[in-house]
């Protein structure tokens, strides 16, 4: 979780850097870090902190994949689902990981644990089928491997402290 | 200069200039989304693609037209068959999510989609894949938006932020799910948003009061000009059934360009207000014009003979047309009445007089001309509020790297980076002069800033003066001739721009010798040497600073005869009302702040609007000699009813006004 | 077993450190570079090697270097792309995993060529671990005196920073990377001018690939000759690190010199065929190339090559098919991965994409039409005049499908099935 000293930090390299708007993909990965992800709010803080507009940040927080305009789990899992992972499996890895959690892709589970994203080629394609959790990779994966890496994640301290933050209801919630 | 064959038709075109525009010499017009002359070429698109079957390595087969620079010797088709076959599949591809809202969308015989679509041999669709759609965004009571039209020529953004510099409109998302709209639903804060329906190419934006208010083939368009400030943009009326249903932004090569502030465009809704006069007033009655004309005259009459001609004072207008200033100029003089009294006081008149002193055709810039400037050099000028298109203007000048100077008292603000002197009004000349070396007089506290204007105005060879008239003292515009023969001594090419207090300000500058100012027609009033009134098409409340003392000057009026096509204000009833025509009923001549002389032909005949007759229904079957609501008339006719004098026509005003004699009103645009 | 140079380092489970790399002959380029030769001649040294980008574009580094003119304009920036998006390749990664000061003194002689103060590594945000390991190991070679002011007494100052990209394929491509940089929406932007002429904020840029600038402390110490040297073919220079995967038994990265066979990555080194499965085609250099079959089986794997048969060496990043891939299906996943990444900037990138996805997913689910076929050719020949590179490369496979494997298409719509589904 990024600390209020590390948005401080933050704040010193925009006014260190000559143009500050080329951290701005920085900025919101901060933002969205310490947050969970980048709410209205957050694109209003970023665009504070860099001297741009709102809208030019939401250019830009839209137009990436990692950067999350929803909120998300404490976990995201994204599956690769280019041609080689295709090949070997990653729909298997899919659906498994649909029913086992109970969402579609694209949905964040109830108890604010998993979010299941596609994700295109992600570079592992020596070890396929591979996903990311919150950008590590897990792969090769079987079925077996995949339910104790969920497991565990299910069963970590990370994970209680984001169950009791999902009954919380400071959590943000995305208005349009 | 390059001589290329488009078509085998031979053209010769300045070097730079791209395909598309050297086709368009020859009057072809090839097929474009996103390109737009002032918005300049992106290649987003790709529906200009030619064929280019001669040309330097690298430049042949099918390119882009926009994109490629028109070279010698290439030969060029529009017409090759993988070319158009190129172009009918691009527009395919764009119509695959296109709604099918033709029916139902106000672009509709306007559209550049449709037209390209058509033109382009694009019919029967074979995509079988969904459409995607969008959710519109309430953008504000003048913009309509509806996504699922759009075709992502990135038109609106390029404009609306690259040329007009506001940073509330952007593009969102990626790919095919491409989204143009706000951060957040709310109005659009830039005052030229207005030109989006118009670049638009489909009906993602179109103009939202007059949403479903008529087709493009439904309305009669007719050429006007803008009359709410001194630059005359050209526009396009679209009328209906006796009212302007919308205006559009008409290109001029020299005034405005292709664009049109939103003031301007928006600013008709007076001429078919529901409570707009159209017939004459005697005592608050209503009366024909032909009698409360007479009433007028006899009542004048009266007070003439008692008191002397002295005694009637007339106002006249910044909005009125030159027709209509000459007519109450000539009034005033053949019967010795005070005035027309056009400004507001004593600066302003010597200001604009001052302004109009020093026109002159060397420093004189146009707005399209201003946008080659190197330097600019704001004096008391707040173009943003005095004269929008002004600020876009300035605003491609600093794109192309003019640095924008502003010496005024007002935090101004203006849509680019400038550095901004703020002193106050009456130093704004000594500071110019110190800055130009002709001045040792100057404010210590600010010789650095004075420092960096001298050395702007060094490096420039194309500097242009903006100077105002609105808060400055009465010298500056003087002032800003000096500096412009000053830098044209130093070598440079200077301009010089004024922006005036009203669309006719320098037709005022004309009639205004010898004339009283509206200060001192009050100061009159209240003596008790004027005891009579005839205000022409002027809104005193507007811009005289103190309303209790205006309302009791008023008040002791014996007489107040008022000309206007607005309800009159104030609450002293007007003894007399005579209803004016606008200008959009009678048109005139208007000289705007460059001293072009710009003649209005009418839109419509006057009269009230059907939709205020028939409730929205089928127009009604009576059948009466008059048009309804017809009452209003020229402001420069009723000076001749009200003179009774016949030949107060705009055609004899040359002889009572030598300025206008070198006028000839066939040969002005 | 052919000469290791950028793998040579390479171990089973961790980065070679500083000084294991300097044991290997490393940053000793940088220190004759910077003691004896000026800025031109480490130009014409790369030049004369025909270090070609291995990025995807193959555009020879020298001259790219060359068009910096004498008296451009300071700063000058040197970017590494590190965005390695292209699907099956994966070289990047290893490369980073393997030798991260391999690269970092490549930045350092690359940039010492343009005389540019400033590195930026542009890292894909999926590759996180990568770009804290690069990190590090800038801050050990700023301590060990290789990167900051004044490098080696030489005069040559030099930093370089890690920047994480949101995310996006397009990043990949130079103009929408120096827009990404920017803080701007990473869409291309065609030249004129040229990044090496004005780039970064208006600067002159020289953008490489991270297998490119890896190849140039090998090429400085050993000589242009002895890169050339390396290769199997006339034409050829240097290793290159093929990244293989699908169906064979040892997908991985190996460096083996250019010109190397086809035949020979595939069975000597990635373990053969899976599961005793015929070979039936692959891609030979990542998503936007077009398919080798059978008959190219033993194909040359360099630039020219590839090229003579119509193809593209690109990124050497080999997926294979067997005998139960249809052929169709791969295809339509790869078109579903470009319609994905469409920065949507020109029309038949934006809608041609998908539209040419819709017409093979409806020949896949056996709602194919025999008029599709011309339809989809018609279509690929015009996505080659979108904006960018991206549509045509998108279109390679669609094209080898269409050259090479019409007959799957005809059976698909014949069939109204995919003849491959349940085998």
């Amino acid at each position: 979780m990024q600390t209020e000293s590390q948005t401080e930090s933050l704040e010193k390299e925009i006014q260190a850097a000559e143009h500050p708007r080329e951290l701005a993909v920085d900025v919101m990965a901060a933002i969205q870090a310490r947050d969970g992800y980048l709410s209205d709010a957050g694109v209003a803080e970023a665009a504070g902190l860099l001297g741009m507009s709102p809208v030019e940040i939401e250019e830009l927080a839209t137009f990436y994949t990692f950067i999350y305009r929803e909120p998300v789990g404490r976990y995201v899992i994204h599956i690769c689902d280019s041609v080689v992972c295709w090949m070997e499996g990653a729909e298997t890895i899919g659906e498994h990981l649909m029913k086992a959690l109970g969402i579609r892709m694209g949905e964040t589970t109830p108890d604010g644990l998993f979010t299941l994203l596609p994700v295109c080629c992600i570079g592992y394609c020596d070890r396929v089928p591979a996903i990311l959790i919150n950008k590590k990779a897990y792969g090769p994966l079987t079925i077996g491997e995949l339910d104790r890496i969920i497991d565990g994640l299910r069963n970590s301290d990370d994970a209680n402290e984001a169950a009791a933050e999902a009954a919380n209801p400071k959590k943000q919630v995305l208005k349009r | 200069m390059p001589k290329l064959i488009i078509d085998n038709r031979e053209v010769v075109v300045s070097p730079g200039t791209k395909i598309i525009e050297a086709a368009a010499q020859l009057d072809i017009m090839i097929p474009r989304f996103c390109y737009h002359p002032a918005l300049g070429a992106v290649g987003a698109c790709r529906v200009c693609a030619v064929k280019v079957l001669e040309g330097p390595a690298r430049t042949t087969g099918i390119q882009m037209s926009c994109m490629l620079d028109a070279q010698d010797g290439m030969v060029v088709s529009t017409t090759d068959a993988e070319a158009a076959d190129f172009r009918r599949h691009i527009i395919e591809f764009l119509m695959l999510h296109h709604p099918h809202d033709c029916p139902v969308c106000d672009e509709g015989g306007h559209c550049l989609l449709q037209d390209m679509t058509i033109s382009g041999g694009h019919g029967i669709r074979r995509y079988k894949g969904k459409k995607r759609t969008h959710r519109d965004q309430d953008l504000g009571p003048l913009l309509q938006h509806e996504m699922n039209r759009c075709i992502q020529c990135y038109r609106c953004v390029r404009f609306y932020r690259e040329y007009a510099g506001y940073d509330d409109l952007g593009v969102m998302g990626i790919g095919s799910r491409v989204y143009y709209g706000r951060f957040e639903a709310g109005t659009l804060q830039s005052p030229f948003s207005g030109n989006l329906a118009d670049i638009c190419p489909t009906g993602v934006f179109t103009d939202k009061p007059s949403r479903y208010r008529g087709r493009r083939w439904d309305f009669e368009r007719t050429p006007s000009v803008c009359i709410h400030c001194s630059l005359g943009c050209h526009t396009v009326v679209c009328s209906r059934y006796r009212e302007v249903i919308r205006q559009e932004a008409r290109f001029s090569p020299t005034v405005n360009g292709y664009f049109i502030c939103d003031r301007g465009r928006q600013g008709f809704a007076y001429a078919s207000s529901k409570d707009r006069p159209r017939s004459a007033m005697v005592g608050g009655r209503p009366s024909s014009v032909a009698d409360a004309a007479s009433e007028a005259r006899s009542r004048i009459a009266r007070l003439q003979q008692a008191h002397g001609p002295g005694s009637i004072a007339c106002v006249g207008s910044l909005r009125s047309s030159l027709e209509t200033q000459g007519a109450w100029k000539s009034a005033c003089k053949a019967r010795g009445w005070q005035g027309p009294a056009f400004f507001q006081d004593d600066r302003e008149g010597a200001a604009v007089l001052g302004a109009a002193a020093g026109l002159d055709r060397s420093y004189a810039v146009s707005m399209v001309e201003m946008e080659q400037a190197d330097l600019i050099i704001l004096l008391g000028a707040d173009p943003v509020n005095e004269a929008p298109m002004t600020a876009l203007a300035l605003r491609q000048a600093a794109r192309a790297g003019a640095p924008i100077v502003a010496l005024d008292p007002r935090p101004i603000a203006l849509p680019m980076p400038f550095s901004h002197i703020p002193i106050p009004a009456s130093e704004i000349g000594t500071v110019f002069e110190a800055a130009l070396g002709t001045s040792e007089n100057a404010p210590a506290d600010i010789a650095d800033d004075i420092d960096q204007l001298r050395q702007a105005m060094d490096n420039s060879r194309r500097p242009v003066i903006v100077c105002g008239t609105d808060v400055v003292p009465a010298s500056l515009p003087a002032a800003a001739v000096a500096g412009a023969a000053r830098l044209e001594a130093s070598g440079k090419s200077p301009g010089l721009f004024y922006l005036l207090p009203g669309p006719n300000a320098m037709g005022a500058a004309l009639f205004a010798d010898k004339a009283p100012t509206i200060a001192q027609v009050v100061a009159d009033i209240e003596s008790g040497s004027v005891r009579g009134l005839v205000l022409v098409e002027n809104r005193l409340f507007h811009r005289y600073p103190d309303r209790q003392r205006l309302e009791k000057a008023l008040a002791m009026l014996e007489l107040l005869v008022v000309v206007d096509c607005l309800k009159p204000e104030g609450d002293r009833r007007p003894d007399i009302f005579l209803p004016a025509a606008t200008v959009f009923e009678s048109g005139g001549i208007f000289i705007n702040q460059e001293g072009r002389a710009q003649e209005i032909a009418p839109s419509f005949k006057g009269g009230t609007p059907l939709s205020q007759i028939t409730g929205g229904d089928h127009p009604p079957r009576e059948f009466t000699p008059g048009t309804p609501g017809a009452g209003p008339e020229p402001a420069w006719s009723l000076a001749a009813l009200l003179t009774g004098d016949a030949d107060e026509m705009p055609a004899a005003l040359s002889e009572r006004c030598p300025a206008l004699s070198t006028l000839s009103i066939s040969h002005l645009t | 077993m052919y000469p290791q140079v950028l793998l040579q380092n390479r171990k089973p489970d961790r980065i070679a450190t500083l000084a294991e790399y300097q044991r290997s002959g490393g940053y000793e380029g940088l220190s004759r570079v910077l003691e004896a030769q000026a800025p031109t001649e480490v130009r014409q040294v790369l030049l004369d090697a025909i270090l070609l980008g291995r990025g995807g574009a193959a555009f020879p580094a020298g001259v790219k270097m060359m068009t910096v003119a004498e008296d451009a304009p300071f700063p000058r920036y040197l970017v590494c792309n590190a965005d390695e998006m292209e699907p099956g390749t994966f070289k990047d990664r290893v490369l980073i995993h393997a030798d991260p000061h391999q690269l970092i003194e490549g930045m350092a002689l690359a940039a010492y060529a343009v005389s540019a103060e400033h590195g930026i590594i542009f890292i894909r945000p999926e590759y996180e671990g990568a770009a804290r390991i690069l990190e590090r190991e800038i801050g050990i070679a700023r301590e060990a005196g290789f990167l900051g002011k004044n490098i080696l007494g030489s005069g040559f100052s030099f930093e370089l920073v890690v920047h994480r990209s949101g995310g996006r394929y397009i990043c990949g491509e130079v103009t929408a990377q120096l827009n990404a940089l920017e803080g701007r929406r990473p869409n291309p932007k065609q030249p004129p001018p040229y990044p090496t002429e004005k780039g970064l904020w208006q600067k002159p840029t020289v953008l490489q690939n991270v297998e490119t600038l890896c190849c140039i402390p090998h090429i400085l110490k050993n000589g242009a000759q002895w890169f050339k040297d390396l290769a199997l073919t006339e034409s050829g220079a240097g290793t290159k690190v093929f990244g293989i995967s699908g169906k064979v038994n040892r997908p991985g990265c190996y460096e083996l010199p250019m010109g190397v066979r086809l035949s020979e990555i595939i069975e000597e080194y990635a373990g053969g065929m899976k599961n005793g499965a015929a070979f039936k085609a692959c891609l030979p250099g990542g998503a936007s190339t077009s398919y080798l079959t059978q008959e190219h089986y033993h194909i040359e794997m360099d630039f020219e090559a590839l090229k003579k048969v119509g193809n593209r060496l690109g990124t050497g990043a080999i997926m294979v098919f067997d005998q139960h891939t249809c052929m169709v299906a791969a295809t339509l996943n790869l078109i579903e991965f470009f319609a994905r990444e469409s920065c949507g900037w020109c029309t038949p990138c934006r809608e041609g994409i998908p539209y040419i996805r819709d017409i093979l997913w409806r020949i896949e689910t056996g709602e194919g039409e025999a008029s599709d076929i011309p339809a989809l050719r018609k279509i690929c020949k015009y996505l080659w005049h979108a904006y960018c590179a991206f549509a045509p490369g998108a279109v390679a496979p669609v094209e080898g499908l269409l050259t090479y494997f019409e007959d799957e298409m005809t059976a698909h719509i014949n069939q109204k099935k995919c003849p491959f589904k349940g085998s």
